[in-house]
């Protein structure tokens, strides 16, 4: 009687549930997706765009989708080479000359001539109009001192000192149109009245981190794309990305997280993805002579044991990246024993990320004076990188087996950053990208100089006069193959000394449906239409 | 005279509620961290960057001078500029609020009626299996968490039939200078899953709250008088038990929209739904305190107006109060 009693009130309760839901699904069940026009593409991304100002801040965030209004001079191919945009060539004139060879017939959305004169309005609105805190770009500018025109396809700047990688600082600067008088602000350009580029679609709405809305350029200069609009809906929650591209919502989804890889395939949509062109690291506190949470077995405080390169060596040699790779990332990510995955210019090939050797690491540790290991706080990011939080969790274990008891702690990105640079951390984990090999290498590992701008991501203040004359050198080369050589051995040096320990670069992952042929993944990891291909092409 | 005074002191809390909100979220989000590193790029910005950002804030200035700047703007009605988006913080507010306006009162024009219905019905005969499954029912719709049920909701209704879409808006039209999805079908659409994660906790409070009420009024005297006199239960149950519960009702539907104003970030983040809660909870990780403060005013200012609403909805429902104020 009591079952039955059961039985009978969960049938009530289901049938009232779908009472409830036939009431309110009275539409036809069909309509949803379809009604959309069909040659739109839909894709969802985690790159809120926040802003219209194409130079307000050097973020994916922004750049990703404004990359499909605006151009820039140079591009980064999928190696991470320079090839023409709308510049068709370059040279240097002199060590701090550089000539830019423009694109001719290339036409802004308004209808306006691309000439020598956007260029330098482009530059001049960086250097000297936008200020702070929209200054995202002005470090690749500041070094300008002059440009002029000689015609109105050539272009010759001048720089203060010499910049061998003027062309590759190009490549992240997206070029505006001159407006007939004074200089557009941010807050002009966020109305959407004047989104004016050269791009292979035009600006047609927009909702501040929620959707863009793009037409595609039919006077443009390059391939023109296949989908006459384009609509990209901003969706940060990755489960959401998911669920909208298993229903055939959207077309593609990018940072599909590497968990939901497997389910996801089965339900139809394709997976792509690339080795970042970044790298995941332990950097180490190697200037105070003490540190907060680093003491011995007993907890007493001891001197920073980070200033012995050998204790960096040790608990390099202690760390799994299998573990990190292959369980955390679930096979997304390459273990890493330099800033960019190996075959980037300017990496080495002789650095490769080993299994642990934890009986070496523990007689390196004796030797530093360290036998019965410490104890630390490896602090870092949760919910910033893909497997951050997670990743201290597996290293804490790891060095646990040479006898460094190291706890984990993990805090959200802006209260990481705000104790970090307060000094309250010793051994953190952290990320970094860049355009280049040196580009990292200058922030990350060259001493800390205001002056000369290097080590401006250096938060250990590790010091190498060596490291700094060869990256210096190599600094002064012209691209190529010499230059990207000797980065690599400025790079060897520099890792054997293990300022950090670099972990991994983690896959950005992309997730297309049945509409895309195919997708072109890109190691900067942005997301643009001009990466997809229509299926049946 | 005794209006006035009322009045009068509704403003006053109101003042005092609002510069105590004001300051807690103040002091909350400075200490929360630093959003300069949300603004500039840390991982290739340099120091000079940073500094540089940090003074063109006034984030090197100390907290409490912040603060009255801050009031200070506020006073000439102005919230600040968004620091991540670059646009007026309350112009910020002002541009999500239709999607949550819309989303809300969906959801409560569901679950109001519905959960009253419900409540009265069980109330009306209690002990009936009809009684005992909607109780069971709402203590599971109350005791399942929401970003649960609105998952199951993407599971059963998006993922496993297509019968809905998963996520978003879907076309909106404007009315008003605003878009609203509830004036085109695909907007209605879109609107099914997400209101529904609303409503379902709403219809098992509402249905309970009333359903007690039903089981009190029904035994009063003036309830068996009614049945003595012969009237139809139907009659009893609309012109007499509704009007004697709808007070706590009124009251609870009031508090619960001005929750789902604000607070119905689950929902809206897992929908992504992009209204006020998402809005508020984006700004808080990211730090983005002009957006943040201009959120929790514009929060406060609702709860504070929806509950001067309940209390005049108090005077029309329930004759007593009226006569009070009379005399």
């Amino acid at each position: 009687m009591k079952l039955g009693n059961l039985i009978r009130a969960g049938v009530l309760c289901t049938l009232l549930m779908s009472i409830f839901l036939g009431i309110v699904s009275s539409t036809p069940a069909q309509a949803q997706g379809q009604a959309e026009d069909q040659a739109e593409l839909r894709i969802a991304t985690s790159y809120k765009l926040m802003t219209l100002d194409p130079h307000f801040a050097n973020l994916n965030e922004n750049t990703s989708l404004l990359s499909h209004i605006y151009e820039r001079l140079v591009y980064q191919d999928e190696k991470l080479e320079l090839k023409p945009g709308l510049a068709t060539s370059w040279r240097p004139l002199s060590d701090t000359r550089w000539e830019f060879k423009l694109r001719e017939n290339v036409r802004f959305h308004d209808g306006s001539e691309f000439t020598a004169d956007d260029v330098g309005y482009t530059i001049e609105r960086i250097r000297d109009v936008l200020k702070p805190p929209s200054g995202g770009f002005r470090s690749y500018v500041s070094g300008i001192k002059a440009i002029s025109a000689p015609d109105p396809l050539t272009v010759v700047i001048q720089t203060n000192a010499p910049v061998p990688n003027l062309p590759l600082f190009f490549s992240s600067i997206f070029v505006m149109n001159r407006p007939s008088e004074g200089y557009q602000t941010t807050e002009d350009l966020n109305t959407g009245r004047s989104s004016i580029g050269t791009g292979p679609y035009r600006f047609e709405s927009w909702s501040s981190g929620e959707r863009l809305r793009l037409a595609r350029n039919d006077s443009y200069w390059g391939d023109k794309s296949a989908w006459p609009t384009v609509s990209f809906r901003v969706v940060e929650n990755p489960a959401a990305r998911v669920a909208a591209l298993s229903t055939g919502e959207v077309d593609v989804a990018d940072a599909i997280p590497a968990r939901d890889v497997a389910s996801l395939k089965e339900r139809g949509p394709r997976i792509a993805n690339i080795g970042a062109a970044r790298v995941n690291f332990v950097q180490f506190d190697v200037s105070r002579d003490t540190l907060p949470g680093v003491t011995d077995k007993s907890g007493k405080p001891i001197a920073n044991p980070f200033k012995n390169p050998l204790v960096r060596r040790a608990l390099a040699m202690a760390t799994d990246r299998g573990v990190l790779v292959d369980k955390i990332l679930a096979g997304y990510g390459t273990a890493a024993a330099q800033v960019f995955p190996n075959g980037l210019p300017g990496t080495s090939g002789n650095l490769t990320a080993g299994p642990p050797n934890y009986d070496e690491a523990r007689s390196l540790l004796a030797r530093a004076g360290f036998p019965d290991g410490f104890n630390l706080v490896l602090a870092g990011p949760a919910g910033r990188y893909p497997g951050d939080a997670e990743s201290l969790q597996a290293i804490a274990q790891s060095w646990a087996r040479i006898g460094v008891n190291a706890q984990p702690s993990a805090a959200p990105f802006s209260v990481f950053n705000s104790k970090r640079a307060a000094g309250e951390y010793a051994v953190w984990y952290g990320g970094t990208s860049g355009e280049a090999v040196d580009v990292i290498l200058h922030a990350l590992v060259a001493s800390p100089d205001p002056e000369r701008g290097t080590g401006a991501l250096n938060f250990g203040k590790y010091q190498n006069a060596a490291f700094d004359a060869m990256l210096a050198k190599a600094e002064g080369i012209k691209e190529g193959p010499e230059r990207n050589q000797a980065l690599a051995e400025a790079t060897e040096l520099a890792m054997a000394d293990q300022p950090i320990i670099p972990l991994y670069h983690f896959h950005h992952i992309v997730g297309f449906g049945p509409r895309i042929g195919s997708y072109v993944m890109h190691p900067r990891g942005w997301t643009t239409a001009m990466q997809t291909l229509p299926a049946g092409e | 005279m005794g209006m006035i005074s009322v009045v009068t002191g509704r403003f006053l809390q109101a003042f005092l509620l609002l510069i105590a909100m004001s300051l807690i979220g103040f002091i909350g989000i400075h200490s929360v961290g630093n959003p300069v590193f949300n603004i500039v790029n840390i991982e290739t910005a340099t120091p000079e960057d940073i500094r540089r950002a940090t003074v063109a804030l006034g984030l090197d200035q100390p907290i409490w001078r912040q603060y009255l700047v801050f009031l200070d703007n506020v006073v000439s009605g102005n919230f600040g500029t968004s620091y991540i988006y670059h646009l007026p913080a309350f112009e910020l507010v002002i541009a999500k609020l239709p999607a949550t306006l819309e989303l809300a009162s969906v959801a409560m024009l569901i679950a109001a009626p519905f959960g009253t219905g419900l409540g009265l019905i069980a109330g009306r005969r209690r002990g009936t299996l009809l009684d005992r499954t909607v109780l069971r029912a709402s203590v599971s719709a109350l005791s399942i968490p929401s970003f649960w049920l609105a998952m199951m909701l993407i599971l059963v209704g998006a993922i496993l039939t297509g019968w809905f879409p998963s996520g978003g808006r879907g076309s909106t039209a404007s009315f008003l200078g605003q878009d609203w999805s509830f004036l085109t079908a695909n907007g209605l659409w879109h609107l099914v899953l997400p209101a529904s994660a609303l409503a379902i906790p709403n219809i098992a409070l509402i249905a309970r709250l009333s359903r007690s009420g039903t089981i009190e009024v029904e035994n009063l005297d003036h309830t068996r008088f009614c049945r003595a006199k012969g009237l139809s239960p139907r009659r009893i149950l609309l012109r007499h038990t509704l009007p004697n519960i709808s007070v706590p009702i009124v009251t609870i539907i009031g508090l619960q929209f001005g929750g789902m104003l604000a607070f119905a970030v689950v929902v809206e983040s897992i929908f992504s739904w992009p209204g006020v809660g998402k809005l508020l909870i984006d700004s808080i990780q990211l730090l983005d305190r002009p957006v943040v403060m201009a959120t929790l005013t514009f929060i406060a200012v609702a709860f504070v107006a929806l509950n001067a609403l309940v209390d005049l909805f108090h005077a029309v429902l329930d004759p007593r109060v009226r006569l009070s104020s009379q005399r």
